[in-house]
Formats: structure tokens, C-alpha cells, sequence
């Protein structure tokens, strides 16, 4: 049923692995509504008719209201989950998303993703005194405080906060403070090399 | 004013303190051994103190200058290892004033303007080796007016006396003119004598261990590079007998200092840990990772001692064996299953019978490595297993995937990457045997006049392995010494040899590397870089230089034959 797709794709999908599943499965949603409301009409006929007489349509009413309620409970776990992902996202690539993962995302979704990271940052701000504390970085303990990292793919020219730029050629090879590649090693852009 | 062109490893020292204030660095290394291993160790000396870097591998010149130009506005300070000292860095790159290059490079003879400058180019050599750089005042002159404006032409004197003035501005100035073409005629002459012949110098690992342990913060993981490096230089015969001997001694005397203590039974190191040790090992590529056998018939001293691409050699194999009381199943098996009584004494053994086949350096100075029960290597094993994996034509990645994964295997956590790398070497040591004993058996060997000449078909098998320069440039040594095992002819035993080998088919090259000539006391001096690149402007062919060993270019097949007429022309 469209209620067991819905969970398939809340179950293997994430908003930025691939395209299909990411993809807010509005049509789905919808073969969902529409089911749904099918089945409440259906059910509010029958009910005025079993309230005239036809208790035997009792079980059918009763068997329709679950079908709605598992559509209703389908349809929330799919929606809750990507909301689940979509904070994930903030803890992963930082405040500003990239493009193709907003272009996933429906308008209340973005709006909602905006006000959790607000939050966050109110917290964070309140936290560790004067500056607050950045609670995204550093998310296992460092054994140091800078790493060898290597570029697994080309991704051009990468700007730190400082000013300063690093061009990031695959297979090269860099010695940074750990804050400033940490954001990229998440991305699988570089990868901490251990020797 | 013309300050010392050789800088002490002090002020080597003192540059790295200003290091550690910079911002940030680029390394730029070469693809061999002695690279890497002189990359790890500046590598573990900018960890230790925090200097951020970047670390670019480069292949060849254009590598070279492609890897600046993206990186010259993000970077002031270059370290340039293994490769940069023997052209005009400044002439090529043409950097901006407030850039500096420290140059860590063995080859030789360093370009006489990276020398003299003392500003943007920092060399870092040992103190002892020495450079033979001309004087100063040979070759750089500072510019003089040809003309010496007369300034006495309004000063009223007499029309015979200014004549008399003039006649003798003129003697003047033709004697000027005589003596600046007699001093560029003898600055080309030094020039020439001085650039004609490349060698290489102390290894770049070994000078950046000097500089770790002036700084005091060598540590034995150091040591090893440093010896490894020392290693590449000898199985890739760069360097003469004598400074191998020379500088084993004094890396002996640091491994002494770190690995002292396994000598006390009572306060020794875990067994796990590291330690290196002094060996009067044999010369058999790998044979402990191997079988005696197979190291016996694929190590170049051996095979061409006994002339193991005849029948009769086979024979004489058979007889060394006997003559040591191995029996050939056991000599056949993996050595580390071998009968533990006859691995005992097998050293002295096998010495003592090698004399009597002709075979009388059988052994020779290096160091092994041990950490935990099951890992013990040889510092050649390193570098053959370093070495095919940065030659590894197996799967076909990103040019540098392959620098990177040999450059991994140097630290002990890649242990994985290292196996991978011996079974590479045993590959490519049995392609080497192989391919050696057809071009002796089918005299592909041929003497042009000055010099032996080799050229691999397409289709050879295994020709892809040489396509990359150090494996063509490995067999090109060993098949000059299995050929000079195998002429009678006392002329073409003194010859060196040029070797081509197909490189890319689609677009028509060829790999072509001149190595001198194979003698005892040989300087391991190179006169071939600078003959391929008179050969090649003479005849127009389409060559590119673009190795940083100037005796191996990459040329059109086409071009081929009047690029060899005409340096067998040059070299008569």
C-alpha cells in the first residue's frame, strides 16, 4: 500500500543520498491524502447508515478507521524522519546548506530547518561563557590540534575564515588546524590521514 | 659581498627556526625513494613544531611548474626535495621577489645561479660534499658600458691631442672588447666541464635527518627513512662503493646511539618495539621474503656472476648450491620455512662458496628493521617494495594515487601496503630476469661505437612495466652487468649503454635512458643528459625532457633513428 512505500522510503532514503528518494515524495503523499479521504468518506456514509440500522457495517467502519489511522501514522513517521535527517544536516555541513539538498526540501521544511539552527545558536551562545561555544566542532575528542589530511577528489580552491586560500587537488596532502578541516572531513572531501 | 654559496646545515637550521613562523609552506617532492623518505621525515619535523604545509608530489618539470603556478598566491616559502637544484629555478618559474625556495636535492651538479644566489634560493647541503662550483668571478660579470663616453669633447684642447685621446680610447676598447671574448670563451669552458657530467650527492633523506638532529629531535622512525633513502640511492647504483661505505658509517654510528639499549639483556625494549640494527647482509634481493632460489636467480650480482641466462649457468647454479650443502628442496621452499639449521650459519656459507664461484662482494653493509615477532625487513626490501608500488602499472588511477599509496607504505601502521609492494617487487624483479636473459640470448644488444644500444619491442612481455623510468632504468643497469658478464669482446665491456623501451603506443613514444659504463671503480658519472639534448636540437627531433634525471627523455618514435645517428655523430 502507498502507506508501506511511504515507510520504505523514510527507511533507506535520506534527503541527500540520492535523488529519488530525497525527493519529498509528494506524489506518494498525495495517492496517501487521497486515500485517506476515500476512506473517511466512505466511513461517513456508512455511519449514518449504520445509525439507521446496518449495525453490520460496523466492522467495515471500524476496519477502514484503522486503515486511516495507519496511513496517519505512516504518513508522520515519514515526515518525522526526514526532519530527523534535516537536523542531522545542520551538525553535518554547517549553517548554509548546499544547493541540492534545500532543492529537496519543501518550503515549511526549510522554514523549520532555519528555526532549529536559530535555536542552536541561542543555546550555543548561552553555553561557555562570554563567546560561546561552538558545540559542532570537535564532535570526537581531538588527539591533537593539527591533522594531516588528504584531498580524495578535486574541489578547487577552499577559503578559510582567515583569509587564507588552499588549493584542494586530489591526492594532495595538507597539515592544518584541526577546526579548519574538520567541515571538509564530514563532506568526505578530505581524510584524516593517520601514520 | 659575494657571500658563501655553500650554506652550513646551521644556517639550514636557522631557515627552519624562520620556518616555524611562516605562515605556510608548499612541498614539492619527486617521484623516487630517496624523495619520499626525506618527505617523511620533514613531514614528522613540521608536525612536531606546527608548521602548516601542503604537500604537492611532482613528477617532472611540467609537473613542477604547473603545481607553482596554481600555488605561487597562496604560498611564499617552497621546499622543493629531490628535485630543483640542477636548472636555473628562478629562469624557469620566474617567482615573485618575496618567494623563497629551500632546495633539498641530490642531483648534481647544482645550476651555478641557484649557488651563487642568496636570496631567494636556500640550499640545503651537507657541508662536506663537495660542489666544485667554478669562482665567482668565472662566470658573472658584472655589466660594463662597452662605449667610455669621451667626456672630454668640450674641453677646448687641441684637434691633435684629442686624436691622440681617441686613437688610444680605441686601443682601449678593442683591448676590452679582446679580453671579454677571451673571458667568455673560458667561461664556456668551465661552464661546459662543470655541467657535462651528472652524479648525484648525499641523499636528501640523510641531509634532512642532519637537520632533524641538529634540532635535536631525530627519533629512530627518522633514522630508518634516512637509511632507506641511503638504500635507494645504492640499488639504483647513483652512488660510487665508496660514499655508500662512507655514509653507512655514519648512520651506523646514529643507530648505535638509538638502538643501544637491546645490547643490555636485562633493560631491553619490548619486542614490539621498534629497532634497527647493523647487518653484514646477504646481497639477495628479498630472499626473506622469498625463496633462496628465486632470490639466488633474480638478483642482478648473482645472475650475471653466473651467467644464469645459459644452460650452462643453470649448471654452475646447481654447483653452488651443492657446494653449500643446501639441498635444492629446501633452497626451492619460502625461506622462513627453511631448516633452521641451515639458515644458521647460511651468511658465512654462502660467502665462502660465492668466493669460489667469482662472486666476492656476496655481502654487503645495510640495516634491517624489526618491530613485533613477525616483522623483520631489510632496508632493500623497503626500497624495492617502495618502488613498485610507485611504478605499479596495475590499475590505472590518478597519476599521483600511486605516489600517495608509496608514501603511505613507509610507516609502519601500512604494513598491508608494504606486502602489497614485495609482491609487486618480486613481479617485477622476475620481469626484470626474464627480459635480461632474451636480449643477451637473442643479442639484442648491439654496439653502436661509443656507446651499446637496447631497444625493447612492443610486445615483449612485460615491456608496460618499463615504460616508467626507474624500473627501465633498473634494467638497464642490470642488463649492462649481465652483458658485460657475457662479451668477450674487451672493447664493448667498457661501453655505457642506451636503452629504449615503447612508452605510450597510442601516441607514439619511446622512454630512452643512457646509464655510464659498468666498471669497478666507476664515478657513476653521466655524460648522457647533456648528449640528448644536443642530439635532439641538432636534429629537430620531438623530445621531452621532462624527467628531472636529465638522461631520461621521452621521444617520437619516428624520431628515433636520426636522434641515435646523430649522438652516435656527437660521442665518436
Amino acid at each position: 500500500s502507498v502507506g508501506r512505500r511511504l515507510l520504505g522510503a523514510a527507511r533507506c532514503g535520506a534527503p541527500q543520498t540520492t535523488q529519488r528518494s530525497g525527493a519529498n515524495r509528494t506524489e506518494e503523499m498525495r495517492q496517501a491524502l487521497e486515500e485517506m479521504r476515500a476512506l473517511y468518506e466512505r466511513n461517513q456514509a456508512d455511519v449514518s447508515e449504520a445509525k439507521s440500522g446496518r449495525t453490520d457495517l460496523i466492522f467495515l467502519i471500524r476496519f477502514r478507521h484503522c486503515c486511516l489511522l495507519r496511513n496517519q501514522r505512516c504518513l508522520l513517521a515519514y515526515l518525522y524522519d526526514r526532519l530527523l535527517r534535516i537536523r542531522a544536516l545542520r551538525w553535518e555541513y554547517g549553517s548554509v546548506l548546499p544547493n541540492t539538498i534545500q532543492f529537496h526540501m519543501s518550503a515549511e521544511e526549510v522554514e523549520w530547518f532555519n528555526r532549529y539552527k536559530k535555536s542552536l545558536a541561542t543555546y550555543m551562545r548561552s553555553v561557555g561563557g562570554e563567546e560561546g561555544l561552538d558545540l559542532t566542532q570537535d564532535i570526537k575528542p581531538p588527539k591533537s590540534l593539527y591533522i594531516e589530511v588528504r584531498c580524495l577528489k578535486d574541489h578547487g580552491e577552499f577559503e578559510i575564515d582567515d583569509g587564507t586560500t588552499i588549493l584542494l587537488k586530489k591526492n594532495s596532502q595538507h597539515f592544518l588546524p584541526r577546526w579548519k578541516c574538520e567541515q571538509l572531513i564530514r563532506q568526505g572531501v578530505l581524510e584524516h590521514v593517520l601514520s | 659581498m659575494y657571500s658563501m654559496y655553500q650554506h652550513t646545515l646551521l644556517g639550514a637550521y636557522i631557515n627552519a627556526i624562520i620556518l616555524l613562523f611562516l605562515q605556510r609552506v608548499l612541498l614539492l617532492v619527486a617521484s623516487d625513494v630517496d624523495a619520499l623518505c626525506a618527505c617523511k621525515i620533514l613531514q614528522a619535523l613540521f608536525q612536531c613544531d606546527h608548521v602548516q604545509y601542503t604537500l604537492v608530489p611532482v613528477a617532472g618539470w611540467q609537473e613542477l611548474e604547473t603545481a607553482f603556478l596554481e600555488h605561487k598566491d597562496q604560498f611564499k616559502y617552497f621546499v622543493l626535495i629531490n628535485c630543483g637544484a640542477n636548472v636555473d629555478l628562478l629562469e624557469i618559474l620566474q617567482p615573485e621577489e618575496d618567494t623563497f625556495f629551500f632546495v633539498c636535492d641530490s642531483h648534481r651538479p647544482i645550476n651555478v645561479v641557484n649557488v651563487y644566489n642568496d636570496t631567494q634560493i636556500k640550499l640545503l647541503v651537507k657541508q662536506d660534499d663537495d660542489l666544485d662550483v667554478p669562482a665567482y668571478d668565472d662566470i658573472f660579470r658584472e655589466e660594463e658600458d662597452e662605449e667610455e663616453d669621451s667626456e672630454d669633447e668640450g674641453d677646448g684642447s687641441e684637434p691633435s691631442e684629442k686624436r691622440r685621446r681617441f686613437e688610444e680610447e680605441v686601443i682601449e676598447r678593442t683591448m676590452n672588447r679582446r679580453q671579454r671574448r677571451e673571458w667568455e670563451a673560458r667561461r664556456r669552458e668551465i661552464l661546459f666541464d662543470y655541467e657535462q657530467y651528472e652524479y648525484h650527492g648525499t641523499s636528501s633523506a640523510m641531509v634532512m635527518f642532519d637537520l632533524a638532529w641538529i634540532m635535536s629531535k631525530d627519533l629512530n622512525d627518522m633514522l630508518w627513512w634516512a637509511i632507506v633513502g641511503l638504500t635507494d640511492q645504492w640499488v639504483q647504483d647513483k652512488i660510487t662503493q665508496m660514499k655508500y661505505v662512507t655514509d653507512i658509517g655514519i648512520l651506523q654510528r646514529h643507530v648505535s646511539r638509538h638502538n643501544h639499549r637491546n645490547e643490555d639483556e636485562e633493560n631491553s625494549l619490548s619486542i614490539d618495539c621498534m629497532r634497527i640494527a647493523f647487518e653484514y647482509d646477504l646481497r639477495l634481493a628479498l630472499y626473506q621474503h622469498w625463496s633462496l632460489y628465486e632470490s639466488l636467480c633474480n638478483t642482478s650480482y648473482t645472475s650475471a656472476s653466473l651467467k644464469l641466462w645459459s644452460v650452462q649457468g643453470q649448471k654452475r647454479l646447481q654447483e653452488f648450491l651443492a657446494d653449500m650443502g643446501l639441498p635444492l628442496k629446501q633452497v626451492k621452499q619460502k625461506f622462513n620455512s627453511m631448516d633452521v639449521s641451515l639458515k644458521e650459519n647460511l651468511r658465512e656459507m654462502i660467502e665462502e662458496s660465492a668466493n669460489k664461484f667469482g662472486m666476492k662482494d656476496l655481502r654487503v653493509q645495510t640495516f634491517s628493521i624489526h618491530f613485533g615477532f613477525k616483522n623483520k625487513f631489510s632496508a632493500s626490501d623497503i626500497v624495492y617494495a617502495t618502488t613498485s608500488l610507485m611504478e605499479n602499472i596495475e590499475k590505472e588511477g590518478h597519476e599521483t594515487t600511486n605516489f600517495i599509496k608509496a608514501l603511505d607504505s613507509l610507516s609502519r601502521g601500512n604494513l598491508d601496503k608494504l606486502h602489497q609492494g614485495l609482491d609487486l617487487a618480486k613481479k617485477q624483479l622476475r620481469a626484470i630476469q626474464q627480459t635480461v636473459a632474451s636480449c643477451i640470448c637473442t643479442n639484442l644488444v648491439i654496439s653502436q661505437g661509443p656507446f651499446l644500444y637496447c631497444s625493447l619491442m612492443e610486445g615483449t612481455p612485460d615491456v608496460k612495466l618499463f615504460s616508467k623510468p626507474v624500473s627501465l632504468c633498473l634494467l638497464s643497469k642490470y642488463l649492462l652487468k649481465s652483458f658485460v658478464c657475457s662479451t668477450k669482446n674487451k672493447r664493448c665491456k667498457l661501453l655505457p649503454l642506451v636503452m629504449a623501451a615503447p612508452m605510450d603506443v597510442e601516441q607514439g613514444t619511446v622512454i630512452m635512458v643512457g646509464i655510464p659504463p659498468e666498471t669497478e671503480s666507476s664515478d657513476k658519472k653521466n655524460f648522457f643528459g647533456r648528449a640528448f639534448e644536443k642530439a635532439a636540437e641538432s636534429t629537430n627531433s620531438r623530445t621531452l625532457h621532462n624527467h628531472f634525471e636529465l638522461s631520461i627523455i621521452e621521444l617520437k618514435t619516428e624520431d628515433r633513428s636520426k636522434f641515435l645517428d646523430a649522438l652516435i655523430s656527437l660521442l665518436s
